[in-house]
């Protein structure tokens, strides 16, 4: 379709594009020109030389060395758990008859509608009956896998032709290897995009680490950069570059991995 | 568990094996959960004490607490951003789809705010809202404005955190819209232009209406995440008192700061019935509309 379009439309998609993507990176770079401020001149000002100085102090009397790790192994672990909890659940929904189906249907379904907000009493009992306090397993182990992860896993396994399934199972594979050889590396951009979504997830959480972590050594990233919005009310900068250090690996991950950010992947809830 | 109907092709159990990992934790941390926040809520339950079987006396103290319907209120007015949300994530899905190819890289671009983690775009709208020398209010004042308090006055701090929902929301919900747009048939819009449609009558007759049930989505999905927000009001409206708050935050405070865990169990459980109702009365209303349409 050769469509030509008066100027007046051009121009108006010209500066619409341009206005949102300023307001889109525009706090960001605000931010990083911020945190690269000598300590102590106008806040709101970034004419100085630019210093890595609060990064310094950031990273030495802030101490986020630690939370850098540890929001590195919750977000890792996560990822990865999501991915195979979930590709595992799915494939019996997808693809096998057993009793009892209709029952994990329903029960999954009550998961998906019930907010982690209304039960988040409840669940912090449990994570505290099982000694789980205060240790990074509480912010792994509870949102390991996802109603949301397994149905879109599922939808994923559906497409999947039953005949390369068949041929791999006259071929003598078990339902394991069938699993692991066939459904996960045909559906492995869908899991990408679940990856993606659950690093995205569990990088940014800040509620339920808020309730469940408590002792410097275990807090994760957003939970130590917003003890220093406290600690260091003096120096506002020094919580600039913590938050900056939060904000980088995410976007050079998102980088990497944005091709399994498309259109499409947000498309299933539409069609049902 | 039990046998099979179906033992043609796997052991009966080799479902149970796959299922197992997810089954666990969701029925430990969630499945649990939902039992224990219904019987909770029922109870005398603090962090020292109970829990002990009270009957309705949570709900009676929190629907007779003030504090419970100024929360209740300023939740029904955070629930206003959706519709910002919608128009402003439309107008981004048709700005990024018109730019054909290199749409791609503003779409790259509006994706940013959805992965800043909430307490970096919270610390960077912060100093852009800062009072006495921000970057939002010195314009204001440079246009001969007053200065406005963006940080600590209600319902101003209630505005600013919407503002940063809509900000980290919107391109999320454009991703929707992006989708909705791709399942356009292009081929009605071609023959409407043919017949010498304006531009404002095929996307007035023909893409908004295919892309109703994108609206009906990202309505719900926007509007139920309003009314569960904290993050944002964590960040922005710090320092102010809860009851110029929403209903999650009033939740935490009771339930983390005051230790009422039978409270805040029935306050979970209310939140729950509205977000719940709110979207049952939605999907009703749009599916409504959609048959009339038709």
């Amino acid at each position: 379709m050769i469509e030509r379009r008066p100027f007046w439309l051009k121009a108006l998609i010209a500066v619409a594009a341009t206005v949102l993507a300023l307001v889109s990176i525009g706090p960001a770079v605000w931010l990083i020109a911020s945190s690269l401020q000598p300590p102590g001149t106008d806040l709101h000002s970034i004419a100085g030389k630019p210093t890595l100085a609060n990064f310094a102090s950031a990273w030495n009397d802030g101490g986020l060395g630690r939370p850098l790790i540890n929001s590195v192994i919750v977000t890792a672990l996560r990822a990865t758990l999501n991915v195979l909890f979930a590709a595992a659940a799915a494939y019996p929904l997808a693809r096998m008859k057993f009793a009892a189906r209709n029952t994990v249907f329903v029960l999954l379904l009550c998961t998906l509608m019930v907010p982690e907000q209304v039960v988040l009493v409840p669940m912090f009992r449990i994570v505290v009956g099982l000694g789980l306090y205060d240790t990074l397993a509480a912010v792994i182990l509870p949102f390991s896998v996802t109603a949301f992860g397994i149905f879109l896993c599922r939808q994923a396994f559906m497409q999947v032709p039953p005949s390369l399934e068949e041929a791999a199972r006259i071929d003598g594979a078990g339902p394991l290897r069938i699993w692991w050889h066939v459904m996960l590396p045909l559906t492995a951009p869908t899991l990408a995009t679940l990856a993606l979504f659950s690093v995205i997830g569990a990088w940014s959480e800040l509620l339920w680490p808020l309730i469940v972590l408590n002792s410097k050594s275990s807090l994760t990233l957003p939970v130590a950069v917003n003890t220093l919005l406290g600690v260091f009310a003096a120096n506002a900068r020094a919580a600039y570059a913590g938050a900056v250090l939060a904000l980088i690996p995410i976007i050079l991950i998102f980088l990497g991995l944005q091709r399994f950010m498309k259109p499409e992947m947000f498309g299933g809830a539409v069609k049902g | 568990m039990s046998a099979a109907k179906n033992t043609r092709d796997h052991h009966p159990l080799v479902p149970w094996a796959f299922l197992a990992p997810a089954a666990a934790v969701l029925g430990i941390f969630f499945l649990g959960a939902v039992l224990q926040v219904i019987y909770f809520s029922l109870t005398r339950y603090t962090a020292f004490t109970g829990p002990d079987y009270i009957g309705l006396e949570n709900y009676r103290r929190l629907f007779a607490s003030q504090r419970f319907w100024l929360c209740v209120g300023n939740s029904a007015l955070y629930l206003t951003v959706t519709p910002a949300i919608i128009a402003l994530s439309l107008g981004a899905a048709m700005v990024v789809d018109s730019l054909g190819r290199q749409g791609k890289w503003l779409r790259l671009l509006l994706f940013l705010p959805v992965i800043t983690p909430t307490i970096v775009a919270g610390v960077s709208w912060r100093l852009i809202l800062n009072e006495d020398s921000g970057l939002l209010n010195n314009f204001i004042t440079s246009l001969g404005g007053h200065p406005i308090p963006w940080l600590s006055q209600h319902p101003w701090t209630l505005l600013s955190a919407m503002f940063v929902t809509l900000w980290k929301g919107f391109g999320f919900y454009m991703m929707v819209f992006l989708a909705g747009l791709l399942a356009v048939p292009k081929e009605l819009i071609e023959a409407a232009s043919l017949d010498g449609a304006s531009r404002l009558s095929v996307f007035r007759h023909v893409t908004l209406p295919a892309l109703m049930p994108s609206v009906v989505l990202v309505f719900i999905v926007s509007s139920i995440s309003a009314l569960k927000v904290f993050d944002e009001l964590f960040v922005l409206a710090r320092g102010t008192p809860v009851t110029q708050q929403t209903a999650v935050p009033l939740l935490y405070r009771i339930a983390f700061e005051e230790g009422d865990y039978g409270l805040a169990c029935a306050l979970g459980l209310t939140i729950f019935v509205f977000i719940l109702a709110f979207s049952i009365v939605n999907l009703r209303l749009s599916s409504h509309s959609e048959k009339e349409a038709a």
